[in-house]
């Protein structure tokens, strides 16, 4: 159990900067969720953290003790790699025992600690096989378990479900928040996928190029993105961004005629602007309606996705195509006219140039 | 007829164009080499099997006169025998084992990013490209305890490497244990590179020291390929006759080999010469099947 620190990292190689500036404090207890595009320095955080990587400058406390020149062996921290790196001429009982026997703990408290682990992951059948005849999933839950067995102070992980199928990766989603609940230990998780990253975190940190664009919990990054970046990798499908033009209480897309009417008091601020805004519209911001309505604007559908529970429509607005949240069956086809609504509450501004929320969160 | 297993001649080849089928091919390629194996390897074998029944003797026009197990029985009672065989022994047992330790030794310090590596490693791997007898005669001048550079180098004088009684058999030990470790070494690399990375990241994070990293998880995983460079090397040290005839002529480092090169081309006992190549082929069978069962064990684990 622990508080990490990592103040003003930097980390090079090379020329290439990977790390830039990194300030982030992750409370004891947490499960915090590292996420970005592959490259955006989220692995090479959590490396920094475990100790596998070395930072260029910069501090890395982990409860208050500066642990930025110790080796791995010597911060307490446990790591679930994303090949699972288990020993593949050790049976299932001897990986799980390895980090045990590593400091010489007496055979009676490491049998005590394997069977409890084992029986937590529900591997208790498998500890005398060989990992090489485990499922995918058994080799994650053992990955999982020899780094449990120490009663680290923290628990890292490297993308642990990237190589399981999706039905596996929700099942032992769900297991490792329910284990990180029975546990309380603090855990980093390091993941390119948005879902899982919201549907496991406390808190998401989202990492762009190396720099911390955010932190927030899931609701928070979701609803107020700080900027652009943020709003189009998190939600799915991608938030709708349209270059647009503020007239007085309108705001009018490129190719259309008619604009949309906000409230005065939003667009005061955003006027100075004109042009050099981009509006973005979560698909569950815009609203069809198969009459006409008022404030509303025709549109052509052109491509309808049905997933079950809801379909995703995408319409046809002057020069853009919004991809539009739905009931299912709402739109019965393809090159349909309707009409399109805003709900101007969950309309976000960005800056053109600087590419930060002008709204809400900002 | 051309068998079913048989792969079909692709027809659009250069040799299906000339009007050649699988059956010319076959018998183009195969049927030599299986006659030669038959001529220089099966028949001796087999006509050497028959010799040692009997008192034959290459050198006379006297006929061989079938003596049934006699020279089998004659070898394996005679002590001075069973002295070429423990010398063996100890030579095998030295020049192994110096061989895998110098030999991983390399490999452990050239399994990492260094520059020129792969020059080194080119370079290191001369001594065994030479000839046998060529190192031998060599090193005979490097041993030479007048002007050679060995006795300089030490500061020992005038030591007498090579007609020193107790010496010699290591002498000659050191000078295959520096032609062969390269080999070693060249297998060991193969077998440590093979061992993924993350897996020692793994065995950091679990708070493993450098020596339980080592003979937990290094040394079990390069332990198969170990096994093939030990099987190896312990098949040609058992053989070892060129190298230990060119050095030194001393009892005490009369190598099988040499005694069996003696008994046969010396003293012309053809006949026992051979039930003694047998006596030997049997011993080194017997002892590659230990190692490869131990080998199979291995790579079970």
């Amino acid at each position: 159990m622990a508080q990490i620190k990592m103040i003003n990292v930097q980390k090079f190689f090379g020329q290439n900067q990977v790390l830039q500036d990194l300030n982030l404090t992750i409370e004891d207890g947490e499960f915090v969720v590292f996420v970005g595009q592959s490259g955006g320095g989220k692995t090479t955080a959590l490396r920094a953290i475990a100790g596998l990587e070395t930072i260029t400058s910069g501090k890395i406390l982990i409860d208050g003790v500066e642990v930025q020149d110790r080796k791995a062996a010597d911060r307490d921290i446990a790591f679930v790699f994303q090949s699972f790196s288990l020993y593949p001429h050790m049976t299932v009982r001897e990986n799980i025992t390895f980090p045990l026997r590593a400091v010489r703990m007496d055979k009676t408290a490491r049998d005590k600690a394997v069977n409890e682990t084992a029986e937590i992951l529900q591997i208790t059948e498998h500890l005398d096989r060989k990992p090489s005849s485990l499922s995918g999933g058994d080799m994650q839950r053992v990955a999982i378990g020899r780094a449990l067995v120490r009663r680290p102070q923290a628990l890292l992980m490297d993308e642990p479900l990237g190589v399981l199928d999706s039905k596996l990766r929700e099942q032992m989603r769900s297991e490792l928040k329910r284990l990180h609940i029975a546990r309380g230990s603090t855990s980093v998780y390091v993941t390119h996928d948005q879902i899982e990253a919201m549907s496991l975190a406390d808190q998401m940190v989202i990492l762009h190029d190396g720099v911390l664009q955010q932190v927030g919990a899931p609701d928070d990054v979701y609803l107020k993105p700080k900027n652009l970046f943020v709003a189009k990798f998190v939600g799915s499908p991608v938030m709708n961004v349209a270059d647009v033009q503020i007239n007085g209480s309108e705001v009018t897309m490129k190719g259309v005629d008619t604009g949309f009417t906000f409230d005065e008091s939003t667009l005061a601020s955003l006027a100075k602007y004109d042009t050099e805004i981009t509006l973005g519209l979560r698909p569950e911001a815009i609203l069809l309606s198969q009459a006409r309505t008022k404030g509303y604007t025709q549109a052509v559908t052109t491509n309808i996705e049905p997933l079950g529970s809801h379909d995703i429509v995408d319409v046809r607005l002057g020069d853009t195509v919004l991809r539009v949240r739905t009931e299912s069956g709402f739109v019965s086809g393809e090159g349909q006219p309707v009409w399109v609504g805003l709900d101007t509450t969950q309309a976000h501004f960005f800056d053109k140039k600087t590419e930060l929320n002008l709204r809400g969160a900002a | 007829m051309p068998s079913e297993v048989m792969i079909r001649l692709d027809p659009k080849s250069r040799a299906a164009a000339k009007g050649l089928n699988d059956l010319t091919i076959r018998n183009l390629f195969i049927i030599p080499t299986i006659v030669f194996l038959i001529v220089f390897n099966i028949f001796p074998l087999l006509y050497s099997l028959g010799y040692s029944f009997t008192d034959f003797r290459a050198s006379t026009n006297a006929p061989a006169n079938f003596v049934g197990l006699q020279n089998y029985r004659d070898l394996l009672n005679d002590p001075f025998i069973w002295k070429n065989f423990s010398i063996t022994a100890k030579y095998v047992l030295i020049s192994v084992t110096g061989q895998v330790i110098v030999g991983f030794g390399l490999a452990m310090l050239l399994n990492r990013s260094i520059p020129a590596k792969g020059l080194i490693t080119t370079l290191m791997l001369l001594p065994m490209m030479l000839s046998m007898a060529v190192v031998g005669l060599f090193w005979k001048l490097l041993y030479d305890p007048n002007f050679g550079i060995i006795n300089y180098f030490l500061g020992l004088g005038k030591f007498e490497w090579l007609a020193d009684p107790d010496m010699a058999l290591y002498a000659i030990a050191i000078v295959d244990i520096w032609m062969w470790a390269p080999f070693v070494m060249l297998l060991s690399l193969a077998g440590l590179s093979a061992v993924p990375k993350h897996l020692y990241e793994a065995a950091e994070i679990d708070r493993a020291g450098s020596f339980y990293t080592f003979f937990r998880i290094t040394l079990p995983l390069v332990a198969p390929i170990l096994m093939i460079a030990i099987i190896f090397r312990t098949m040609e040290a058992f053989k070892t006759f060129d190298l230990a005839y060119v050095l030194s002529s001393q009892p005490n480092t009369e190598l099988i080999a040499i005694r069996l090169y003696k008994m046969a081309f010396q003293e012309w006992q053809t006949g026992m010469s051979s039930a003694f190549a047998y006596i030997v082929l049997i011993m080194v069978v017997a002892i590659t099947n230990i190692y490869v069962k131990y080998l199979n064990k291995v790579k079970a684990r």
